[in-house]
């Protein structure tokens, strides 16, 4: 399976929902399948689970949506026993594995290529909904159809290493042009200020 | 052996309803934290007021992440823990604190800090550290010794991290760590 296909078959489902990157080549991917508003483009790996937590208890009628990598996720394991405890029901955690430091340039392993898995860590750590997804058939049903499901679903996608990303032009909205645009289309779709963002 | 002392038992829990009625007039109605034990009684009286969502987290790093992720959803956060969380947040406080530019209360028992009432061996190093960790963060900060006039310090620490858009810490030691 290639993360980029899964990408390109998610984009096309998009409605309202918010949808978090974490730092990786699928941050890439997504932006150019998806301009919409409610991309939050993270340029950090281990941040997207938990900003992601906080949006959907924030507001627990949206459908939100992390896209994260093994690596990312292995550095916040520490998500999988907060996320199985509060099990928040807009939720879904989608982490395509490919095993590899890809970023590093040398595709150094990460621990799932060894003996670790992902999906069996989050079970056991309370979140019942996580599976394993090798297939992109696969991916077309129990992935895409977590989007209208209302219980927290975690999806270890299993891709291949895919340079793909590399000839996509990056994203070019900075990190804080992103965050507006974002704060801006929350405002204008649920109807209330941000309170942050203030007065001038 | 450290023992409580009844009268400074029942003045603690005088000053953390105090706290938390503070928290609540500046607006703050989520809290993501990692408990600690000098603040550790505004946790029942936090969970306890509708008005304000509580939140449990794995690490200090990740309830950082998570106060994120609700402010930018419209809420108010505060991220309650010790200390020693800055220095196990430090990375997303910097990433979606500083860079992302999200403002966040920080509600921190400054153990080992010269005013830790309860200061010893044990904290002595983990609190002499606090404050240059913060400067290097460029997170600006407060110490916070006694409940004269918190609400308004607690109003004027939110404002600060709104009008920044980045954390804003609130570092509680004297009274408040008795």
């Amino acid at each position: 399976m290639i993360r980029r296909e899964c990408l390109e078959l998610l984009a096309g489902k998009m409605t309202d929902q918010l949808v978090v990157t974490s730092q990786s080549g699928q941050r890439i991917e997504w932006s150019h399948f998806s301009q919409h508003e409610g991309n939050l483009l993270l340029g950090m790996m281990g941040c997207a689970i938990g900003v992601a937590t906080g949006l959907a208890l924030a507001l627990p009628h949206r459908k939100v949506i992390a896209l994260d990598s093994d690596g990312s996720v292995l550095l916040s394991l520490f998500n999988l026993t907060t996320l199985g405890n509060l099990r928040p029901k807009n939720l879904v955690v989608y982490v395509f594995d490919n095993g590899v430091y890809s970023g590093s340039r040398i595709s150094y392993p990460t621990a799932t290529a060894g003996n670790t898995d992902l999906a069996a860590m989050a079970r056991s750590a309370g979140i019942s909904n996580a599976c394993t997804i090798s297939e992109l058939g696969d991916f077309k049903t129990k992935g895409i159809d977590a989007l209208t499901s209302k219980e927290l679903g975690f999806f270890v996608c299993k891709v291949e290493e895919s340079l793909l990303h590399r000839e996509i032009p990056r994203p070019k909205t900075d990190l804080a042009e992103n965050k507006y645009t974002f704060v801006r289309y929350l405002e204008r779709t649920e109807g209330k200020a941000i309170p942050f963002v203030g007065r001038g | 052996m450290y023992s409580v002392d009844p009268a400074s038992a029942e003045m603690k829990e005088e000053l953390a309803r105090k706290l938390v009625q503070g928290l609540k007039s500046a607006g703050i109605d989520f809290v993501s934290y990692l408990p600690e034990t000098r603040l550790s009684q505004i946790l029942p009286l936090i969970r306890d007021d509708p008005a304000m969502e509580l939140i449990p987290a794995s690490s200090e790093q990740e309830a950082v992440t998570i106060a994120a992720g609700a402010t930018l959803g419209g809420k108010q956060a505060a991220v309650y823990m010790e200390n020693t969380g800055i220095y196990v947040s430090s990375y997303s406080l910097l990433v979606t604190g500083k860079q992302l530019g999200v403002p966040i209360l920080l509600v921190i028992g400054y153990l080992g800090g010269v005013p830790d009432q309860r200061n010893s061996f044990l904290y002595a190093t983990i609190g002499k550290h606090t404050i240059p960790v913060l400067e290097a963060l460029e997170i600006e900060y407060r110490i916070l010794e006694d409940g004269e006039k918190l609400e308004s310090k607690i109003r004027d620490a939110v404002r600060a991290a709104n009008a920044q858009r980045a954390p804003y810490a609130l570092l509680f030691a004297g009274e408040f760590s008795e």
